[in-house]
């Protein structure tokens, strides 16, 4: 539950849209390494057979290309375009996270790594949704193409499944008061400060930040 | 269980179609209406429900025609893409070494179609199953011939061991001399169906020169699998390894006093 003086941070439909990725990503995780591995074979046995496996992930990938246009749409604006020099001067520095940093630069609303990590999710998730729907119907096409569409749909496998355990690691435990932003949508003062300064300041600035016990003179819309 | 493969003689083949008919027979595939295209080759090439076909191909030269006649089917490769790409387990190595199929394990994903070098498993969109020779296992099993073999009247089809096989092979090479030569054990480890063609390579419509697992197979299954779990791995270790090492980004103490109760968190 949020404190007096917390800060909000997300809204509910960021927060919806976060996790309807989320949960559609762990479930094709789940089911397609049934089908990657016939180790995990009997990850089908708990949905009925791998026939219906397969139907499970191939629905939940469209579920998941909803989820992805409509994140691609939300946060493009916030995390797709880099913002020069400080966006620069923070990857320098690979935003204190590697050795230590005196002073961080101040960053928005969300950091280089954070628009890296974005970024690849958008271009390893089309290039799942592609390379998924053409592995779903490869009827008509020439063979040549189909045949690697499965490489390519294994290397964003690759890349995602690296990526989700470096985004579980850093919204969690690796930044302590990160996860609460992706449940209820409240951070306090002091993460927005050390995390996210400049985009705290520009709020506090603009009179937009919602204070939780405050009024507030315009409440945050998205 | 010695290795055994069947061999198909390209100078000794009348193209009868025996083989074509006693495969959909001991297969139990009924045929279906198909149109005629100008040429005795019926279905045109593999089917779902054709196993095998024969291929009949005109060849006219100054004042004669040649007719050239070749048995396709599945190659049974040692190496085989197929099984590679099947997720299921249901196209396997059987204990003959061919390449067998369950089709209860099926799961109809055509990843095996994609895959197959000789493009020879074919998808039955109704069954929602892939289909292919699976060399009359229950026959061979049995210690029968496959039934393509049992029914071929002129000895173009032999089964039996690897090496008598492809010592007969080689003597008739010798005997045709020519272009003839033996095409099937250079490729893909070897594969369980050797041909002996009186022709180069090129000559024969639909057959895949220098057939080989795709590289994309490859990459797929023997480069990006493995990877997938070492980049993972990886990752958990490393943000462990951060963790204690460096430790988390905690948010600085003295600007906690605006909520003591996260402040010292």
């Amino acid at each position: 539950m949020p404190e007096k003086g917390m800060i909000k941070v997300t809204d509910g439909f960021e927060r919806i849209v976060h996790w309807m990725l989320a949960g559609s990503c762990i479930l094709l995780f789940i089911t397609g390494l049934g089908m990657m591995y016939r180790e995990l074979n009997f990850i089908g046995n708990l949905m009925g057979g791998l026939v219906a496996l397969k139907y499970v992930h191939n629905f939940t990938g469209l579920l998941f290309i909803v989820s992805l246009v409509l994140a691609a749409r939300m946060w493009w604006h916030e995390a797709g375009k880099f913002s020069m020099p400080e966006d620069l001067e923070w990857m320098m520095c690979a935003g204190g996270y590697l050795w230590h940093v005196e002073k961080v630069p101040e960053i928005g609303k969300y950091n280089p790594g954070q628009k890296m990590f974005f970024l690849t999710v958008i271009g390893c998730g089309a290039l799942m949704g592609v390379t998924g729907l053409v592995m779903w119907f490869p009827v008509g096409l020439s063979l040549g193409f189909v045949r690697w569409m499965y490489p390519l749909h294994a290397l964003g496998f690759v890349v995602f499944f690296a990526f989700f355990f470096v985004h579980l690691y850093l919204g969690t435990i690796g930044n302590p008061g990160t996860v609460m932003a992706m449940i209820d949508g409240w951070a306090t003062k002091a993460w927005a400060k050390k995390q996210h300064p400049k985009w705290l300041k520009e709020m506090e600035e603009s009179g937009k930040l919602e204070v939780y016990g405050e009024e507030t003179k315009e409440a945050a819309s998205h | 269980m010695s290795e055994n493969i069947k061999l198909f003689d390209t100078s000794r083949c009348t193209g009868c179609r025996g083989c074509q008919l006693a495969c959909k027979q001991w297969n139990n595939l009924p045929a279906k209406q198909t149109v005629n295209w100008g040429s005795y080759q019926n279905p045109p090439t593999l089917q779902s429900n054709t196993y095998l076909i024969m291929r009949f191909q005109e060849k006219a030269d100054a004042n004669s025609v040649k007719w050239f006649f070749r048995h396709e089917a599945c190659m049974h490769c040692t190496d085989a893409a197929c099984v590679k790409a099947c997720p299921t387990g249901a196209l396997y190595y059987s204990e003959f070494k061919t390449v067998g199929k369950n089709i209860e394990k099926c799961i109809g994903c055509k990843d095996c179609v994609a895959a197959c070098p000789f493009e020879v498993p074919k998808y039955d969109s109704g069954a929602n199953k892939v289909l292919k020779c699976d060399m009359c296992e229950s026959r061979i099993a049995n210690k029968l011939e496959p039934a393509c073999v049992k029914a071929c009247p002129t000895g173009a089809l032999k089964w039996g061991e690897k090496e008598t096989m492809l010592k007969i092979a080689n003597e008739r090479v010798k005997e045709l001399g020519g272009d003839a030569h033996v095409y099937g054990p250079q490729y893909v480890g070897g594969t369980h169906l050797a041909y002996i063609l009186q022709e180069k390579d090129a000559v024969y419509a639909g057959l895949k020169i220098d057939p080989k697992v795709p590289l994309s197979v490859i990459a797929w299954k023997d480069w990006l699998k493995p990877l997938s779990l070492i980049a993972g791995g990886g990752v958990v270790v490393g943000s462990l390894l951060h963790y204690i090492l460096h430790g988390p980004k905690r948010p600085d103490a003295d600007v906690g006093q605006d909520n003591p109760a996260e402040g010292g968190k």
